[in-house]
């Protein structure tokens, strides 16, 4: 497997365990963050398409790194996938710190009482 | 035969137009995500920028892990920047300034996008059953 496709799988694998067997924020069992992803997903066909057009590219990949399908536009597939992976790491992080503050305000109340 | 690690001979093509606007093409894109999700902070109310603390802990750590994923696909040529739009700001370990400002925004847009959907929702909610009860908990 080209090294850009294994990576970008492997990260997906990476994010959904970490959330399975350590962090257990129950993010993706929301439908608000599935829909926010479409949301996203939607959004990142014309930034990333603008960055990554074979007429003006900003970023140039090596086609020896991908599996070679660019779609839609000039979108390495792979991109998707490290997107997936790098949006939710954002937002595990933010509903896990989100988590950790309740708690904490929680404790403090009880202390009080 | 060595005539493509040869800098003399041709004229570089595509030379970056200096002073041009093309050079801040990249984080021109990334200023527009910016400017196009403040309305869900502003309007809708998402509050991610209004809670600093977490925003920056989340923006962390997707610099520290996507950064690295980037400097690796540098260093193995999966991928390179166009000189002519980029500013040619090379941090360390030569990652373009661009990059850093990726790993910032798009996370903070995917922030955004979260939080705002969750407000509507919630507004969709209370909108559709009013009367029941006070529960403004969020």
């Amino acid at each position: 497997m080209p090294e850009y496709t294994a990576l970008a799988v492997l990260s997906v694998v990476l994010v959904l365990a970490a959330e399975r067997w350590w962090l257990r924020t129950g993010l993706l069992r929301e439908p608000q963050y599935w829909v926010a992803m479409g949301i996203v997903l939607a959004f990142q066909v014309p930034v990333d398409g603008w960055l990554t057009k074979l007429s003006a590219p900003i970023v140039l990949y090596d086609d020896a790194q991908t599996i070679g399908v660019r779609v839609p536009w000039d979108i390495p597939v792979e991109d998707f996938l490290f997107g997936f992976s790098m949006v939710t790491t954002a937002l595990l992080c933010w509903v896990s710190a989100r988590r950790r503050e309740q708690r904490r305000a929680e404790t403090a109340r009880e202390g009080r009482g | 035969m060595a005539k493509g690690r040869c800098p003399c001979g041709e004229r570089a093509q595509a030379a970056p137009s200096i002073g041009g606007v093309d050079q801040y093409q990249y984080l021109m894109l990334m200023a527009a995500c910016l400017l196009l999700t403040l309305p869900l902070e502003l309007v809708i109310g998402a509050r991610v920028w209004r809670r600093p603390r977490r925003l920056l802990g989340a923006v962390a750590v997707v610099v520290a892990i996507f950064g690295v994923w980037d400097v690796v696909g540098i260093v193995r040529g999966h991928w390179t920047y166009s000189e002519r739009y980029t500013t040619g700001v090379l941090l360390p370990f030569e990652m373009p300034l661009e990059e850093l400002v990726f790993f910032v925004v798009i996370p903070i847009c995917g922030l955004l996008t979260y939080e705002a959907v969750g407000t509507l929702w919630g507004r969709l909610l209370a909108w559709r059953r009013p009367a029941s009860s006070s529960e403004e908990a969020r």
